[in-house]
């Protein structure tokens, strides 16, 4: 029997084995391994123990990464900093609407741009955008689509993109230019995004806003609030820009300086069991997202392993370039669905060898490749973003309807990043070294 | 500079032993996402902390 015979069914098998787990146990963290068990076992590996430990280490740092920061934000939030901030944000500037809610929009993309992932972002802020959002008159599916939305983006948005970070890893291309080439499609499709949302939204005035926020302790001042936050912008830009004078430090460590500094302005000196409470609980909340990590490395290893990776890789890539572009918009998003990071390894690298073969510029490409992939946050079977987005803002609508929501920025985003796979060259000039 | 960047190495260490307790800790005492799948979830996401922690890999 042919290597590419062997390879088609085991892929079918893992298909089978995805579906039926996905449904039987509701947990696609469970069916990505279960998937990679079935798919070793019809390959003829048998159980390859040690492909599937080595394939929990292949996004540790993520998980790493991911972990911190959300226990960063909350220690943040705990201390009342965040509301100190929003308050602040609904104060001076709830005279402009489009003002207050392009500040939003900024402050949802800064913890997703700084640690890479879109989840961040909306357990971090989401609630509290979410509540002036509604009385600024937002509707809910709306309120979601916003902190939806926003929570992608701010995946996209640099410095840390994981997409366009695993796609240069695997086609040994630098990291390095994507600054503004990531930053400007995203301040584009956020600013449209807030335009469609908020268009016909009434706000309520600045008292009732300010008194649906949570309460705020009158010991929090704004220079307390700005320590962690100036903490972690220092040492980011540090480990950038003067990489050779401090050691590196890596953003996990960053992150818990920066809690560190929280936890030491705290006003009201809560007690180390309140700290441990708070940490329990984000460990709890961001585990979805820790088991993705190291569910997808198992499966991306046992998919190298059967073949079924370059099977999957070569039957896209092999299209022909119009074939790509007119698929793209369909393909990455159901890839990023279905193996979340783990789809920039699989389709995106190859992809970055199939468009530097046609001479396009690799690093827009990457970029765009990676809005692409970023829109498969909201669709099953992990609809990570998606399912938390309208946790986290209490939305009790159906999915159906928050997906509707979204469909026109979601479009938007989608037609931003094919032109620029369509036309890298235009927006080269973007790429800065 | 060595000096330092091994103790930044160490730390690590020490943040995969602490995350492989907390994960721990959540397999037993947790309150969302109840059920054997996640039990069983748990018990592998919590395999490379711990091998890590260990120092053998």
């Amino acid at each position: 029997m042919s290597t590419y015979v062997t390879t088609s069914y085991t892929l079918a098998a893992m298909v089978a084995a995805f579906t039926l787990s996905s449904w039987r146990f509701k947990s696609p963290e469970l069916a990505m391994v279960v998937t990679a068990l079935v798919g070793a076992l019809v390959a003829g590996l048998g159980f390859p123990a040690h492909l599937f430990v080595e394939g929990t280490f292949t996004f540790l740092d993520l998980a790493f990464i991911f972990i911190t920061a959300c226990v960063f934000m909350n220690a943040y939030s705990e201390v009342g900093a965040m509301n100190a901030l929003v308050r602040a944000m609904v104060t001076r500037l709830s005279r402009w609407k489009w003002l207050l809610l392009m500040v939003l929009a900024a402050l949802m993309l800064i913890p997703g741009a700084l640690t890479g992932a879109g989840v961040v972002s909306v357990l971090v802020v989401g609630g509290l955008v979410a509540a002036v959002l509604r009385l600024m008159g937002l509707a809910e599916q709306r309120v979601a689509a916003f902190v939806f939305m926003l929570g992608i983006l701010s995946a996209v948005a640099p410095p840390i993109n994981v997409w366009a970070m695993l796609m240069a890893a695997g086609a040994n291309m630098p990291y390095v230019g994507f600054d503004w080439v990531l930053l400007v499609p995203v301040l584009a499709v956020a600013a449209a995004t807030v335009v469609y949302l908020g268009w016909g939204a009434v706000p309520q005035s600045k008292e009732a806003i300010l008194a649906g926020l949570p309460p705020l302790s009158p010991k929090m001042t704004w220079w307390r609030a700005a320590v962690p936050l100036g903490i972690l912008l220092a040492l980011a830009l540090a480990s950038k820009y003067a990489a050779f004078a401090i050691p590196t430090l890596g953003f996990p460590l960053i992150f818990i300086v920066c809690t560190i500094a929280t936890v030491a302005i705290d006003p009201e000196r809560r007690p180390f069991g309140r700290w441990l409470a708070v940490t329990n609980d984000t460990v709890e909340q961001v585990f979805p997202l820790v088991a993705t990590m190291v569910s997808v490395g198992v499966l991306v290893n046992i998919l190298a392993a059967t073949g079924v990776r370059g099977l999957i890789a070569i039957s896209f890539v092999a299209l022909p370039i119009v074939g790509i572009y007119a698929t793209s918009l369909f393909v990455c998003p159901m890839a990023q669905g279905a193996l979340g990071f783990g789809s920039a390894v699989i389709l995106g690298t190859p992809l970055i060898f199939v468009f530097n073969a046609v001479g396009a510029n690799v690093t827009v490409v990457a970029a765009a490749f990676s809005m692409l992939f970023a829109l498969g946050d909201c669709l099953p079977p992990s609809r990570i973003v998606g399912r938390t987005a309208i946790e986290t803002v209490g939305y009790k609508g159906t999915y159906a309807s928050f997906l509707r929501a979204t469909t026109v920025p979601w479009l938007i985003m989608g037609a931003v990043a094919l032109a620029m796979l369509i036309f890298p060259g235009k927006v080269a000039f973007l790429v800065k070294y | 500079m060595i000096l330092l960047q091994e103790i930044i190495h160490q730390l690590y260490f020490l943040m995969s032993a602490v995350v492989a307790v907390l994960l721990v800790g959540r397999l037993f005492r947790r309150k969302t996402r109840p059920g054997l799948a996640y039990d069983i979830v748990y018990a592998y996401a919590l395999i490379p902390f711990v091998l890590r922690a260990l120092h053998i890999k």
